[in-house]
């Protein structure tokens, strides 16, 4: 009961926060890409769109969205829904207040959880958006007599969902430990491309920060599996970080 | 409304990290409806005491009572009955007041008519969407102060509420403290560095130096003691004859100019007036001096350095 009103309060603090406009925006950003890419030299496109023109858009939007700018907005996400606290001094005046630590941990936990499916919906709505709007000015395209593939889209979204609950949850409690918002997001940066370099590696389905990437990856090729080994260990990893992130809140002597 | 004793810290020690003893056997003890001023130089212990009792900092040794309950293990009980405001505004600046206001509503579970009241009470009703972020220092501290008081709270710890106002501000600030503890009987812990302010409003005095208590106990108590301090100048044409009168009945010093001694009141002033008089001597100057709390406090603070 408690933790749902800590989650409303927490949702009242992200209103027109830094979180929340990044995340609307930065989903625009490869939907607005590709709408250019579409409508400014739309004779190159319409020949390689007219098989599937929803895959192929679902297909190359992910890749771009996936490999770098995705698990970028996670790890700012996760760093600026904290900031809001120590940047404003509120963390005294939270820990002051009749929430016990649970609640004030997973409350906040909640509000990034529920940012990072935020950023996912609204990139498949301006996915969608870029489509449709591409097929008003220029009906060649065929979107709009293509079935759109929901589930494939589901089913992309969810499983990036999931591939990313690891980075969460390391990127959570290093935002917390951290008053200085860039060191959270320098080592969630620096992770971040090295694992792109480590992509061919055979470990890399072990590197948290190469998850969302392999997760688009993985499902164009469709293996069959509901959930591949690297969205398994990131359920795993997730777990033990929120686990260890509570404690180490729990057990910090000085707070706020 | 609770009576006896609100807040109670027994040997209260604190260091941090560095080693360095922070609070050195605080004994704290604030009475029920009281205003307690506690009053200290910058770096005295203050925040530091105060933030142990939010449980911001983690009680290292010593017991710590508030309203009668052990605060370790009745944490958010305690909690719900106090409101605080320590240090700087604590604010979302990106938020309006209002907004601000019902994220406490919703962790208080207080009504919405309640955000109304503690709007107008402090003067920020008429702010509608503008942000905090465009709000005077004031403002902002008006603010916190109305967060602090939302779920009406029986005890209200203030740390520095004064801090950055102007000199409206300040006096708007220590009438709305007067007004909380007369009209709802809220006992207020209000810490400051200057004692002139604690002076005005404060019933109860605390004074923390170098982590330790040097006093405890009422304003009078304090006055008292400022009395005591109060002393009698003279200056005549024969200082030194003076001094030899009245070293018979009196405790006298002689400065360059002027011979001082323990103030005892008019009638004892007179006196001593008649019997120089008698004795032949010309008195240009007869003043009773007070030593104002200023001087007190740092005679206090710096006789246990």
């Amino acid at each position: 009961m408690s933790l749902a009103i800590a989650t409303r309060a927490e949702i009242i603090k992200n209103r027109r926060g830094a979180a929340f406009w990044m995340c609307l925006i930065g989903s625009a950003f490869i939907p607005f890409i590709y709408f250019l890419i579409y409508n400014l030299k739309p004779e190159r496109n319409y020949e390689r769109m007219a098989a599937n023109a929803w895959r192929v858009h679902f297909q190359e939007g992910w890749q771009g969205f996936s490999i770098i700018l995705l698990p970028m907005f996670v790890i700012l996400t996760c760093s600026l829904i904290v900031q809001v606290e120590y940047k404003n001094n509120t963390w005294k005046q939270v820990f002051a207040s009749p929430l016990s630590t649970g609640n004030i941990f997973f409350s906040k936990y909640i509000g990034i959880l529920a940012m990072v499916i935020f950023l996912l919906i609204m990139f498949d709505v301006f996915l969608l958006l870029a489509g449709v709007l591409t097929d008003v000015l220029h009906p060649k395209f065929t979107f709009l007599e293509t079935e759109v593939g929901w589930s494939n889209l589901l089913r992309r979204t969810l499983k990036s969902f999931i591939s990313l609950l690891a980075i969460v949850s390391i990127q959570y409690w290093l935002s917390l430990r951290f008053r200085n918002f860039i060191v959270p997001i320098a080592i969630g940066l620096a992770m971040l491309v090295a694992s792109m370099t480590l992509m061919s590696w055979e470990h890399i389905d072990k590197i948290p920060y190469a998850f969302p990437f392999l997760s688009y990856a993985r499902t164009s090729t469709a293996s069959g599996r509901w959930l591949e080994n690297h969205e398994i260990y990131s359920v795993l990893l997730f777990l033990v970080f929120t686990v260890m992130g509570f404690l180490d809140l729990r057990f910090r002597k000085e707070r706020g | 409304m609770s009576t006896g004793t609100i807040v109670k810290t027994s040997n209260l020690n604190y260091s941090f990290r560095n080693g360095v003893k922070t609070l050195d056997d605080i004994n704290l003890e604030v009475p029920a409806g009281s205003i307690y001023g506690f009053l200290g130089p910058n770096g005295a212990g203050k925040t530091t005491t105060l933030r142990l009792l939010l449980g911001l900092l983690k009680n290292q040794q010593g017991e710590l009572e508030v309203f009668g309950q052990a605060f370790g293990s009745h944490r958010i009980e305690i909690l719900k009955r106090l409101g605080s405001l320590i240090e700087q505004p604590s604010l979302y600046l990106h938020l309006t007041a209002r907004e601000n206001l019902e994220i406490y509503r919703l962790v208080y579970n207080v009504s919405k008519a309640r955000v109304d009241e503690v709007l107008k009470l402090v003067g920020l009703e008429s702010t509608g969407k503008k942000r905090a972020k465009q709000f005077s220092l004031g403002m902002r501290q008006r603010l916190s102060i109305a967060i602090a008081l939302l779920h009406q709270p029986e005890l209200l710890i203030l740390d520095e509420p004064t801090n950055g106002l102007d000199p409206n501000g300040i006096i708007e600030m220590r009438e709305l403290i007067r007004k909380l503890n007369r009209e709802h009987g809220t006992t207020v812990i209000v810490s400051s560095h200057i004692l002139v302010e604690i002076e005005k409003m404060a019933t109860h005095v605390g004074i923390i130096h170098k982590g330790r208590m040097l006093f405890q106990g009422p304003l009078q108590e304090l006055q008292q003691m400022k009395t005591q301090q109060s002393v009698l100048e003279i200056e005549t044409n024969d200082n030194n004859r003076a001094l030899e009168i009245l070293s018979r009945q009196h405790k006298v010093q002689q400065t360059t100019s002027l011979i001082t001694l323990p103030y005892g009141g008019k009638q004892e002033t007179a006196a001593i007036n008649q019997l120089l008089v008698k004795e032949g001597l010309e008195v240009y100057a007869l003043h009773p001096k007070q030593s104002d709390l200023e001087q007190l406090f740092i005679e206090i603070t710096s006789d246990n350095i």
